[in-house]
C-alpha cells in the first residue's frame, strides 16, 4: 500500500490531494484541499496544504511514500519529485472522467488543450502564452470592476439575452473597456457573457489545433466550475464546427494535483522495483 | 475673472488646468477616472478651480502681508483641513451606500453579522480619519477611493476575523458601493468645507487667530469672486464622451504636443507615457504635431504596467521608483504581457532575487518598449521632453537617460514635475487661443 500526495501550484491557487494506491485496486482519493493564493507565499501554502491533507487522512509524514508537485512547484523543498503540467492534467483528467479524449485546462494565467489517449498519455497539446487576455485572472479582474462576486458570474452570464461582443482585450486594460461598456448602458450579464464567449473562442481554437476530431473534452482548472463559461464553450464548439462535447467535473480544479499524485505513485513503484532488482 | 480650462480625460486619471487671460497657470486638478467620464471631468475641473482659489488666496494674503512668514504653514493647514472635511463627508456617504448595498446583497444568514461588522468597520474608519490628514501623513494617493479603500480593506480584514465572517462579503460591499460614491460631485459643499476648514485652521494655529480679520477678508473676497468658465477644451482617451460640442474637443496628440511646447518652447520630440498608452510625438517649432506613433490596447509599456506591479507588490505606485533606484544589478524581465510579468516577478522573488533588482528590470522593460515606439516615430531630436505620469518615476527616467546616451548621444532632456498635466495645459492653451486669438465663444453641445 502506497500513499502519495500531489500538490499543484497554480498562479491563482494551490491544490493538494492525498491518494492511497494498492495493487489491483482503483486509486483511493483520501483528502483534498484548495487554497487561493491571494498574494500569499505559494511555498507556505504548499506546506499548509501538505499538512492539511495528511491531517484529513489521519496520516503522519512517514506514512507518505511520495510527494509530487506540478505547476510552478519546482522549488518546493519537501517534495520528492516534480511533474510537468501537461502530463499531470492529462492523467488527472482521465482519472476524473475515464474515456475522455481531451483535457482543456483553463487556469488563472494559462489555457491549454491536451489531446490524450485512454490511459492519459499526451498525444498533442497547445497552450496560450505571452498574453493574459482571456485568462481566469482576466475574468476575475472584470468581475471585480463590475462588483460581482466570483460565484455569481456563471448564473449572470447564463441570463444574458444580448451578449456584448468583445474582441480580445488586454487583461490589465480591461478595466477601462468595462467602464466604457457600463457607461454605454450595457447590462452586466451581457458584458460577462460577451467575455465568456471571447474566452471560449480562444479555448475552442486551442483545442481545434491539437487535431482532435471527436469525443469528450473535460474542462479542468479553476474556471471549470463557471457555468457561464461552460455554456459559452459549448456554443463556440458548435460555431467552430468542432464535434467534441465539453463538460466539467465538480473536482475539476484538482486535476493537476490528482495527476501529480498518481504519477508520483507510478514513479515510486518504478523506483522500488529498481531497488529490489539492485538488491537481488 | 475669465478662466480658460483644459481637461485631459485619461484612462487612469483625469486632469484639468485653469489658466488666466495672460496664460498664467492658476490651478491644476486631478481625479481618478474610474468613475464615469462626465463625473471625472466635472471633478477634475472642480479640483482645478479649488486649487486656483488656493493660488489666489496665496497671492492675496502675500500682498497684504497679514501672515508674514506663516503663509505656507497656514495654507498647508487650510488645505489639509479642507481635505479632511471632504473626506469626512464622503466617508459618511460611503457608509450609507454600503448599508444600502447590504440590503440588496445575497449573503443569506450571514447578512445580520455582516451588517454589524460593517458598522464596526466604519466606526474604525471614522476614528482613523483625522490621522490621514495630519501634517506629514503618508498616503498611497490623494484619491478618496485609495485612501478609504486601503483603510477599509485593513479594517475589514481585522473585523472579519474578529467577527468570524467572510472577508469577501465586506470586500464585495465596498466594490459595489465605491463606484456610486465616486460618482458624486459634492459641488455644493466646497464653499462650506472651505469655511469650516478656515475655522479649524484658526484653532490649529492659534497664533494666526489674532490676525483673523486680516486673514479672513481676502479669503472671503476670493470665495465671492466668480471664476467664469470662459472656454473649455477637452482631450484625452475619453474625450469623445465629454459633454462638450465638437468645437471643444482636440486630440490628445495635438494637446500633448502643444502642452510640451508651452512648457519648453525648444521641444522637438515628446515622449508621453500615460496610464494606458505610450505616445512618441514630433513637433515643429510652434508646437504643432508633425508625426507620431503610439502603442495602444496593451498595458505592456504603459504606466498601467507599473500600476499593476505596484498592486502585485502591495506598494504605492510612487514607491516603485525609489525601490528600483536601490538596485545594484538589473534583472532581465522576459515576459511582455503585464500579467505574466507579474507572475515572473513572483517567481523571481520566490527564487530569492532582490526586490530592487527585479524592479529595476521592470522599469527598463517599459522604457525599452518606449524606445522602439520613439524610433518608429522618427527618433529622438533635441530637445526631448518626457511627459506623463511615468516621467515622475526616477527609475524610469534613469533607464531612459541610459538608453538615450547609448542610442542618440548627448541631448537636452526636459522633465517638468507637473508633466502629468501636459495634455490639459495644451487643452487650456487651445481654449485661450480660441477666445483671445480667434474670437470664438463657448458653444453648447
Amino acid at each position: 500500500m502506497t500513499h502519495t500526495i500531489g500538490i499543484d501550484i497554480g498562479s491563482g491557487a494551490v491544490k493538494s490531494v492525498l491518494f492511497r494506491l494498492e495493487d489491483g485496486k482503483e486509486p483511493q482519493w483520501l483528502a483534498k484541499r484548495c487554497e487561493r493564493i491571494r498574494r500569499r507565499d505559494p511555498m507556505t501554502l504548499a506546506r499548509e496544504g501538505y499538512d492539511a491533507v495528511m491531517a484529513e487522512a489521519g496520516l503522519a509524514a512517514n506514512d507518505v511514500d511520495y510527494t509530487a508537485t506540478t505547476g510552478e512547484g519546482e522549488n518546493v523543498k519537501f517534495a520528492t519529485g516534480h511533474f510537468y503540467s501537461m502530463t499531470t492534467h492529462a492523467r488527472g483528467g482521465v482519472f476524473l472522467q475515464p474515456g475522455i479524449s481531451a483535457v482543456v485546462d483553463v487556469g488563472a494565467l494559462n489555457g491549454r488543450a491536451i489531446y490524450v489517449d485512454e490511459r492519459g498519455k499526451v498525444l498533442a497539446y497547445k497552450m496560450t502564452s505571452q498574453c493574459a487576455s482571456g485568462s481566469g485572472q482576466f475574468l476575475e479582474n472584470i468581475a471585480r470592476y463590475l462588483g460581482v462576486a466570483v460565484e455569481e458570474i456563471g448564473e449572470l452570464s447564463k441570463s444574458s439575452t444580448n451578449p456584448e461582443k468583445v474582441s480580445s482585450i488586454c487583461a490589465v486594460l480591461a478595466e477601462t473597456d468595462v467602464i466604457n461598456m457600463v457607461s454605454r448602458g450595457i447590462a452586466t450579464p451581457d458584458i460577462l457573457k460577451g467575455i465568456h464567449l471571447s474566452m471560449a473562442s480562444r479555448i475552442v481554437k486551442l483545442l481545434k489545433v491539437t487535431g482532435i476530431k471527436t469525443g469528450t473534452a473535460l474542462v479542468t482548472g479553476g474556471l471549470a466550475l463557471d457555468a457561464g463559461l461552460m455554456a459559452a464553450i459549448c456554443e463556440e464548439m458548435v460555431n467552430e464546427k468542432v464535434t467534441v462535447t465539453a463538460n466539467s467535473h465538480v473536482d475539476s480544479i484538482y486535476a493537476g494535483a490528482i495527476g501529480a499524485a498518481l504519477w508520483g505513485g507510478y514513479r515510486h513503484r518504478k523506483l522500488q522495483e529498481l531497488e529490489e532488482r539492485a538488491a537481488a | 475673472m475669465r478662466c480658460f480650462i483644459g481637461i485631459d480625460l485619461g484612462s487612469t486619471t483625469t486632469k484639468a488646468v485653469v489658466i488666466d487671460e495672460n496664460q498664467n497657470i492658476l490651478g491644476r486638478g486631478i481625479t481618478n477616472s474610474r468613475s464615469n467620464y462626465d463625473t471625472a471631468a466635472a471633478i477634475a475641473k472642480q479640483e482645478a478651480l479649488v486649487n486656483s482659489r488656493f493660488h489666489l488666496f496665496r497671492q492675496a494674503l502675500g500682498q497684504t502681508g497679514a501672515l508674514n512668514g506663516a503663509l505656507d504653514g497656514f495654507l498647508g493647514q487650510l488645505e489639509r483641513d479642507f481635505r479632511a472635511e471632504q473626506y469626512a463627508e464622503q466617508l459618511v456617504d460611503l457608509g450609507d451606500t454600503c448599508r444600502r448595498s447590504l440590503a440588496t446583497a445575497h449573503f443569506g444568514d450571514a447578512s445580520k453579522a455582516v451588517g454589524e461588522a460593517l458598522d464596526e468597520v466604519f466606526r474604525r474608519l471614522q476614528v482613523d480619519a483625522p490621522a490621514q490628514f495630519a501634517p506629514g501623513a503618508k498616503r498611497k494617493s490623494d484619491f478618496f477611493r485609495d485612501i478609504a479603500g486601503s483603510q477599509y480593506l485593513a479594517a475589514g480584514e481585522a473585523v472579519a476575523k474578529e467577527a468570524g465572517i467572510r472577508y469577501d462579503f465586506l470586500l464585495n460591499l465596498f466594490d459595489r458601493s465605491i463606484i456610486e460614491v465616486e460618482n458624486r460631485v459634492y459641488g455644493d459643499s466646497i464653499k462650506r468645507h472651505l469655511l469650516a476648514a478656515l475655522e479649524r485652521a484658526f484653532i490649529a494655529l492659534p497664533e494666526t487667530a489674532s490676525r483673523r480679520a486680516q486673514v479672513e477678508a481676502p479669503i472671503k473676497g476670493i470665495l465671492d469672486t466668480e471664476m467664469e468658465e470662459t472656454y473649455t477644451v477637452g482631450t484625452g482617451y475619453g474625450r469623445a464622451r465629454l459633454p462638450f460640442s465638437k468645437e471643444h474637443i482636440r486630440s490628445e496628440i495635438l494637446c500633448h504636443g502643444l502642452g510640451a511646447h508651452v512648457m519648453y518652447p525648444g521641444t522637438a520630440t515628446v515622449l508621453d507615457i500615460g496610464g494606458q498608452d505610450t505616445k512618441a510625438i514630433q513637433v515643429d517649432p510652434t508646437g504643432i504635431v508633425e508625426s507620431f506613433q503610439m502603442n495602444d490596447r496593451c498595458a505592456a509599456g504603459c504606466g498601467r504596467y507599473l500600476g499593476y506591479i505596484a498592486d502585485e507588490m502591495n506598494m504605492g505606485l510612487h514607491e516603485l521608483g525609489p525601490l528600483a533606484m536601490q538596485s545594484t544589478k538589473t534583472i532581465r524581465i522576459n515576459s511582455t504581457c503585464t500579467v505574466f510579468a507579474g507572475a515572473e516577478l513572483r517567481d523571481r522573488l520566490a527564487l530569492g532575487d532582490k526586490r530592487e533588482d527585479i524592479m529595476a528590470g521592470l522599469h527598463r522593460a517599459i522604457i525599452l518598449r518606449a524606445m522602439s515606439i520613439l524610433a518608429r516615430s522618427g527618433g529622438i531630436r533635441d530637445q526631448f521632453t518626457f511627459t506623463g505620469g511615468v516621467a515622475k518615476n526616477e527609475a524610469a527616467v534613469k533607464s531612459l537617460k541610459e538608453l538615450i546616451a547609448e542610442n542618440y548621444g548627448e541631448l537636452t532632456l526636459n522633465i517638468n514635475p507637473d508633466s502629468i498635466y501636459t495634455g490639459a495645459l495644451g487643452g487650456a492653451t487651445f481654449a485661450w487661443r480660441a477666445v483671445v486669438e480667434e474670437g470664438k465663444s463657448a458653444e453648447a453641445r
